[in-house]
């Protein structure tokens, strides 16, 4: 198979995952207790205004009809209008996404900065110190709950010393670098950096210490392979070996997690928000979940399920290319 | 080929190596720029800046008279809309009333004053008058009309005007308004007396301008404003902020504030941690755990009064055990209020005997709350043939202030008694809500907790939807509580109406359909830099925030 047909097959399988992703989510709303119409009208109203207000929203139409209805509407990019704000939902939900992914890509960014040294250190030198201490923090950062390592930051980073914003996005990335580049001011970006550096680190340190292990893991089985014996045997240089061959075979299947975490970043990223409030998806998701604002449940978990699915043709599509066996 | 294929995965690669390398020290910076945050930011105080220099910037602008004075408020939730009229939250609420006024207004402890209307008096039965204001200018420089205020009356309860208010109930009675000929005034009619009409207005109906909104889609009067109110939209970020000037040309004197920011946080420790690092001014909801490190700080304080909401256990009226009036009164004698507001909610709230709070219009300064009494409830028990009782308390989880713990501590007590035992069952809110708001009484779990805001400050709009027969979210029914509030919203002459209303009071109390547990308190933290009383209604008015002495 040709690296074009396979990524075409890849897309289309994608396309069905979607459409799969916006029935279930449609049907969600079937099986969820509570009425909408619940929260947009007050507790006390009457039966009458209740009815009203589920005229309005459309809620009294057949089943297949807001199906199909929702369906052709969103072919054409409009996800319908939140219940509670009277506002389009795509437009909230576009407006909440670049928050998110600066979050999951900065958590990302610290992932990865701090997990493939510690796990190469830790798989080379085994045994040693560093590996327990690498061992010990991978640990540590899988059993902490981010939720109490994000008040903890908060805690002593911002209120004993003072040394980060305890909260809120200060400024979006792009507006920050078109201050850069318009007024040549790097302030904006200072002050995104202060803002974003707590909320990635407590995102991202679970993500660490699992990547950590995997390398660590990955590493020690490259180094026991064959051609890793045969490289030292024809007197190749340890460095090259570690660093040049046996890092590059485990660094794929490392960038596959990575991958797929990035998506589960975008959707996990709720607690992480809340705490250091956050103006991304999942706060947007939460608040519409209890509120049951069904355009806007629709709108965010398609948009993350989307997410999803393009970036595992887009793992899919980078594995078989530093790998052309799994194309064949 | 092959070999192409090669070159070009091994370039990958060492740019992928690159990008991380170039990351980590993007990543080293970026823990000092946290540091270099505090100085860059002190100098250029954009309006991207954070941290606790914001505020101490503003605590140095805020020295003299006339300078600028800016005001950062905290809240659980940003506003859903700045629509006025198309919602039914608090935190939008306080967000809307910087912009929009209503005709009458409340003050800080809860009694009527005067704000669009300069006089208000009833006409005959079914019309009241409301004379308008001279000289109240929107933000967008027009003059406020007759038609202006009968418009928005309008627009709240009659759906084809624009919208299908979920506000129109807060009218409850009114049906319409129309301006009188040949004077600057406002008729509203109702269907029937309205005793509490004036009380309504007070509270609900804020003033839009007639041509703004029927120059606007929905979608834009979400995201715009044009009010009377002291302060004018600078800028809305949903779910961001909002940000408001004060207005210079408002028909008072304009607001001592000149800048006041509205954000959010859902984290109640996250609220305090702002608080406390300067970043915001004014904060809701502090939860009993974090009052010392608020008191305890230097730079804050604690603001709280009682609020306008109830919190009670509903036992429906029509199932064993809760049928018997006797057990009703048996499981309120089993719980020690004293303890629950003493351990659990820090002191922050008053107990309760009847469904009418302190305060509020028809409250009974004769009715006191059950008295703490383990014996007489094991004999009221045994009285009401239902020894051995098993019961559920389902309860919403971080509804209200200390929801859980509050029905914990019930449900512990209730199961001290030696004759029933009483277990507790969390619900999600959004499925309690349902299951009581769909009219029908048999979905209605038994035995709940609930709260009660009730902001109209009159007995009627507590025991009319809760405890009358025919009510919303009534589990309970009693003929001549029926009756006599038939009779309350049919008298004109305030004293008779008064006392019917006592009366009904002192009768729910005897019959005990719910457990009366406490009045909630609203508790703020505040800055010291900030001079400003906690309000009986929820509302925050920066209107009535000033500088504090010295600061």
């Amino acid at each position: 198979m040709s690296m074009g047909r396979f990524l075409l097959k890849r897309s289309a399988q994608g396309i069905l995952v979607v459409w799969g992703v916006v029935t279930v989510v449609f049907g969600l709303r079937y099986i969820t207790p509570g009425n909408p119409v619940t929260f947009v009208a007050p507790l006390d109203a009457s039966q009458e205004l209740r009815q009203q207000i589920a005229t309005e929203l459309g809620l009294n139409r057949p089943f297949y009809v807001q199906y199909f209805d929702y369906i052709f509407n969103l072919l054409q990019g409009d996800m319908g209008y939140s219940y509670i704000r009277g506002v389009e939902a795509s437009g909230l939900i576009f407006a909440r996404l670049p928050a998110t992914l600066e979050l999951a890509v900065a958590a990302s960014i610290v992932a990865v900065v701090i997990s493939i040294p510690l796990g190469v250190i830790s798989a080379t030198r085994r045994h040693e110190p560093a590996d327990y201490a690498a061992t010990s923090f991978s640990l540590v950062g899988i059993s902490t709950p981010n939720f109490w390592l994000g008040i903890m930051l908060v805690l002593i980073l911002s209120v004993q010393f003072g040394l980060f914003p305890t909260s809120r996005r200060g400024i979006g990335l792009l507006p920050a670098l078109e201050m850069l580049v318009t007024q040549f001011q790097i302030s904006g970006l200072v002050t995104w950096l202060a803002h974003i550096t707590l909320p990635a680190i407590t995102l991202g340190t679970y993500f660490t210490a699992l990547i950590t292990r995997l390398t660590r893991s990955g590493m020690l089985d490259e180094l026991g392979k064959p051609y890793v014996r045969s490289s030292r045997a024809k007197g190749l240089p340890e460095t090259l070996v570690r660093y040049k061959h046996a890092l590059r075979n485990t660094l794929i299947p490392v960038i596959t997690v990575l991958g797929l975490q990035l998506g589960t970043l975008i959707g996990g990223a709720v607690i992480t928000e809340a705490v250091f409030a956050w103006p991304g998806l999942g706060t947007l998701l939460i608040n519409a979940i209890t509120a049951r604002d069904w355009p806007l449940i629709q709108g965010s978990l398609i948009v993350i399920g989307t997410g999803f699915v393009v970036i595992n043709i887009f793992v899919d599509a980078l594995y078989a290319y530093i790998n052309p066996q799994v194309v064949h | 080929m092959a070999h192409d294929e090669g070159t070009s995965r091994r370039k990958f690669l060492t740019v992928a190596g690159a990008a991380a390398a170039s990351a980590s020290v993007a990543g080293c910076t970026g823990g000092g720029g946290g540091q270099e945050t505090t100085t860059t930011e002190t100098d250029t105080t954009t309006e991207t800046t954070g941290g606790g220099t914001e505020t101490e910037t503003e605590t140095t602008e805020s020295g003299g008279e006339g300078e600028e004075f800016a005001v950062t408020i905290t809240q659980g939730q940003m506003p859903t809309t700045l629509d006025p009229q198309n919602h039914r939250s608090t935190p939008t609420d306080n967000v809307v009333l910087h912009a929009y006024e209503g005709l009458l207004g409340r003050d800080q402890k809860g009694k009527i004053v005067e704000k669009l209307a300069t006089g208000y008096e009833r006409q005959e039965p079914g019309r009241v008058r409301f004379t308008i204001r001279e000289g109240v200018t929107f933000h967008n420089g027009d003059q406020l009309t007759p038609e202006d205020v009968a418009f928005s009356i309008n627009r709240v309860v009659n759906e084809d005007v624009s919208i299908a208010s979920p506000q129109s109930d807060q009218l409850a009675g009114v049906t319409g308004a129309e301006v009188v000929d040949g004077q600057r005034a406002v008729d509203v009619m109702s269907d029937g007396i309205n005793p509490i009409v004036f009380s309504l207005f007070a509270t609900y109906c804020d003033v839009m301008q007639k041509s703004w909104v029927q120059e606007r889609s929905k979608s834009e009067i979400a995201q715009q404003m044009n009010g009377t109110g002291p302060f004018a939209l600078e800028e809305y970020q949903s779910d961001v902020k909002v940000e408001f000037t004060n207005y210079e040309d408002y028909w008072r004197d304009p607001a001592a504030v000149t800048s006041l920011t509205f954000r959010a946080a859902k984290e109640s420790s996250t609220r305090v941690n702002q608080l406390l690092e300067g970043e915001s001014d004014v904060i809701v909801n502090v939860p009993p755990q974090d009052i010392p490190r608020i008191r305890n700080s230097g730079e804050t304080q604690l603001s709280a009064a009682p609020s306008t909401r109830i919190i009670y256990n509903a036992m429906k009226y029509n199932v064993e055990p809760f049928s018997s009036p006797q057990f009703r009164r048996a499981m309120n004698h089993a719980v020690n209020l004293d303890s629950i507001i003493e351990n659990v909610l820090s002191g922050f709230a008053d107990p309760t005997g009847q469904p009418t709070l302190e305060g509020f219009f028809g409250y009974n300064s004769d009715v006191n709350p059950y008295p703490y009494d383990k014996a007489q409830a094991e004999q009221l028990v045994e009285e009401s043939g239902h020894a051995g009782a098993s019961i559920t308390l389902h309860t919403p989880v971080g509804r209200y202030l200390k929801d859980v713990e509050i029905a914990q501590a019930v449900a512990n007590q209730i199961d001290q008694l030696s004759n029933v035992s009483c277990s507790v069952k969390q619900r999600e809110f959004a499925t309690l809500a349902g299951e009581l708001t769909d009219g029908n009484l048999e979905t209605s779990p038994d035995f709940y907790l609930i709260g009660w805001g009730n902001a109209t400050f009159d007995a009627s709009q507590t025991i009319i939807p809760l405890l009358t027969t025919d009510g919303a979210l009534s589990s309970y029914s009693n003929d001549e509580v029926d009756s006599m509030m038939q009779q309350a919203q049919s008298q004109g002459d305030e004293s008779q109406r008064e006392q019917t209303l006592q009366e009904v009071n002192q009768l729910l109390h005897d019959q005990a359909p719910w457990i009366y547990l406490n009045r909630q308190y609203s508790v703020y933290g505040v800055r010291q830099r900030v001079q400003w009383q906690a309000r009986r209604d929820e509302r925050i008015d920066a209107y009535a925030m000033a500088p504090a002495e010295g600061q």
